[in-house]
């Protein structure tokens, strides 16, 4: 199977593809909170209309001294990186950007992350969201390392850092199936640059809502929208790389690749109702002390199946 | 289906208890959970405010104060028994969907954030505080102190404010001077920038001098002590000194009966501490639970849940060694309140206070809800009480 790249044309066509993805992600969210709650499932589903409706009315808000201009770099950064993100990843047989690099063009769009939720964090000027803020790179050097080695494992199995290489290396056999750690690491780093489920302390109650403590109306919506848009991309980029990209029988690759983003995305958004939130300094322990080794042990496992079978 | 009527769908109320009402604020919440409706968790984040109960002077203030944070449409309403909650939440609604209503109220109002009353002191130099951040200045009001009415300044101004230092720990002196040389720079917004804190400043185990900020948490703040108002001093996000007070209902009022002590209440404290926690999905459970005792019923999944949460081990690692007292730490207070063992026993003010010092402000958070205080026990203890 080989990639073609398609005309810019198509670049909407994807970003709104993410978008309803990640729209059905926070449906699913919704309806999952509902059934906790006791409510009909039918308001739960309409969440993310409803809650659009409810912030494109609202008045957008500022604080005393704010600094609005990396403020709203911040709000928009989460979406631009889930769009950039997904600017690389081959959907079935055609892909907006055939990227040499594009494990590390994700890698580096997760980074870009980094950078987003601590600008929305500072620019308010409010503690609350700066607290967030440090919170999100407290938790960030956490889980960037691993991830950075876990995202090497594909890579060196393919012999090639350009998705549609990575892709066509797994039409035997997908990668998630020797390489669960890596998988298991890209999986939780994800959680961590959406700021999602255990990893999302620094959205969480214990700072009033954090970095989005002070966004309201348009802002908000750009953050939480973003946060599902990066789990979108993240799961959609997780198929890809572990879980054999638009392989598999009778149907069009196209459709293999939706399914499986759709089935990593379900887990990854239903990971919020079992878990709760981690602590940013505990979580640092276990990244670095058992998740790095792991995952460094993980690639030189691959390394030597790789240099064995040449 | 018009956007208005969809947007109301998703409406978010920022509830805030006066010290007494805990039962008219969790029949508030039940009934936005039976909405579909879900609790706001900062003013910006709000389309209703609702005021459980009848908050004296000072609280009214800094209610007021939260008012005027939210961005609108808004509506505001107050309660005072559980009985009402269904009705002002009607009349709440009605008045968020009065398109014209809400343009005038939009109409009637500042393009700029408002700076925040503590401005208004009676030294007049709240606003030049050095800090420069967040709550006193108008930007995070959740947060703000509105002490000015009885002369009792927000924490924020403490290092400047040299006719008040209880309790600041002697920071003032210097706080003066800093200010005199900051009143030479540019400072936005007439705040001045952030910086050394002077007398306020602890040494940095890293050696770097991070920022002192006053940052008042409550009275108004989701899943916090009702009234409860701690003075708190940062350096970075850590905790550095504490000063805790409760501000009063009105003196009239006559409060619902206590929930504090009961089953009911116990839940009540379950669900806090696991929204805080992190696990909306166990914390809404328990509010159900919650909801169900205090409906006169035995309800059924309470077993279910109370294996679920004691089993979490994620939930136990992150909260074992929190606020350890000598009967034992936040998880274990927390499977007391769940098998219902172990003695109530009142936390001081000046405990709470003593035991957030050294912890970030998130884990300060935790502990605070793993005490279970009882704010409306203490409506006789002098304002300012602890140290």
């Amino acid at each position: 199977m080989t990639v073609t790249e398609v005309s810019v044309g198509w670049v909407p066509v994807a970003a709104a593809l993410l978008l309803l993805v990640a729209a059905a992600a926070a449906s699913l969210d919704g309806a999952l909170a509902a059934r906790s709650a006791g409510q009909p499932l039918g308001g739960g589903l309409l969440a993310p209309v409803a809650e659009t409706a409810r912030l494109f009315g609202q008045r957008r808000r500022t604080t005393v001294a704010a600094d609005l201009p990396l403020q709203r770099i911040g709000g928009a950064g989460l979406l631009t990186a889930a769009l950039l993100m997904i600017a690389v990843v081959p959907f079935g047989r055609w892909t907006v950007a055939d990227l040499t690099v594009g494990v590390v063009w994700f890698n580096a769009m997760d980074v870009l992350v980094w950078a987003a939720v601590w600008l929305a964090g500072w620019g308010p000027n409010s503690a609350h969201a700066l607290v967030g803020g440090y919170r999100c790179l407290a938790q960030a050097l956490s889980y960037e390392l691993p991830l950075m080695f876990a995202l090497t494992a594909p890579a060196v199995a393919a012999g090639s850092l350009r998705l549609g290489d990575v892709v066509a290396a797994q039409s035997g056999l997908w990668f998630v199936v020797w390489m669960p750690v890596a998988f298991a690491v890209f999986c939780v780093a994800v959680a961590g640059f959406s700021v999602w489920g255990p990893l999302s302390a620094p959205t969480g109650a214990t700072t009033a809502g954090g970095v989005l403590v002070e966004a309201s109306g348009v802002d908000r919506w750009l953050l939480s929208t973003g946060r599902y848009a990066l789990l979108t991309a993240g799961a959609a980029f997780g198929a890809t790389a572990f879980l054999g990209g638009g392989h598999g029988p009778l149907l069009p690759a196209w459709l293999w690749l939706l399914v499986k983003t759709a089935g990593l995305l379900a887990a990854l958004v239903a990971l919020r109702r079992v878990l709760p939130v981690i602590r940013p300094e505990q979580f640092a322990a276990p990244a670095w002390l058992v998740a790095l080794p792991l995952v460094l042990l993980q690639v030189l496992v691959v390394s030597v199946v790789v240099v064995v079978q040449a | 289906m018009d956007l208005t009527r969809l947007a109301a769908r998703r409406t978010a109320v920022l509830a805030v208890e006066v010290p007494g009402w805990s039962r008219t604020r969790c029949a508030l919440e039940q009934d936005v959970r039976a909405r579909g409706w879900r609790l706001a968790g900062s003013p910006a984040d709000a389309d209703l405010l609702v005021v459980c109960g009848r908050p004296g002077a000072r609280l009214t203030a800094a209610v007021d104060h939260v008012w005027s944070q939210l961005p609108g449409p808004r509506a505001r309403a107050e309660v005072t028994t559980a009985d009402d909650v269904p009705a002002v939440l009607d009349g709440a609604a009605a008045e968020l969907a009065d398109g014209a209503a809400q343009r005038r109220d939009a109409a009637g109002r500042p393009a700029d954030p408002e700076p925040g009353t503590t401005a208004a002191g009676d030294d007049g130099m709240g606003d030049m505080d050095m800090d420069g951040d967040s709550g006193h200045s108008g930007d995070m009001d959740m947060d703000d102190d509105p002490g000015d009415a009885d002369g009792d300044h927000a924490s924020g101004d403490g290092d400047m404010d040299m006719d008040d230092d209880s309790g600041e720990g002697g920071g003032d002196d210097s706080g003066d001077g800093d200010m005199d040389m900051d009143m030479d720079m540019p400072m936005p917004a007439g705040i001045g920038l952030a910086g050394a804190g002077g007398d306020d400043q602890l040494p940095d185990p890293d050696g770097l001098d991070m920022d002192v900020l006053h940052v008042p948490l409550g009275p108004v703040l989701p899943h916090w002590p009702a009234g409860l108002l701690l003075h708190t001093t940062l350096q970075g996000d850590l905790v550095v000194a504490a000063r805790a007070e409760v501000l009063l209902p009105a003196d009239d009022a006559p409060p619902d009966p206590p929930v504090h002590g009961t089953p009911a209440g116990r839940w009540d404290a379950v669900a806090t501490l696991l929204v805080l926690a992190g696990w909306d999905d166990a914390a809404v459970r328990a509010a159900r639970v919650r909801d169900g005792l205090l409906a006169g019923g035995q309800p059924p999944e309470a077993e279910r849940l109370t294996r679920r949460i004691t089993r979490s081990r994620l939930l136990r690692w992150s909260l074992r060694g929190l606020g350890r007292l000598p009967e034992g730490d936040a998880h274990d207070r927390l499977r007391h309140w769940l098998t219902g063992t172990g003695q109530r026993r009142s936390t001081e003010l000046s405990a709470v206070a003593e035991l957030v010092t050294g912890l970030d402000l998130a884990t300060a958070r935790l502990v605070v809800a793993s005490l279970d205080l009882d704010t409306a026990d203490r409506v006789t203890v002098p304002v300012g009480a602890g140290s």
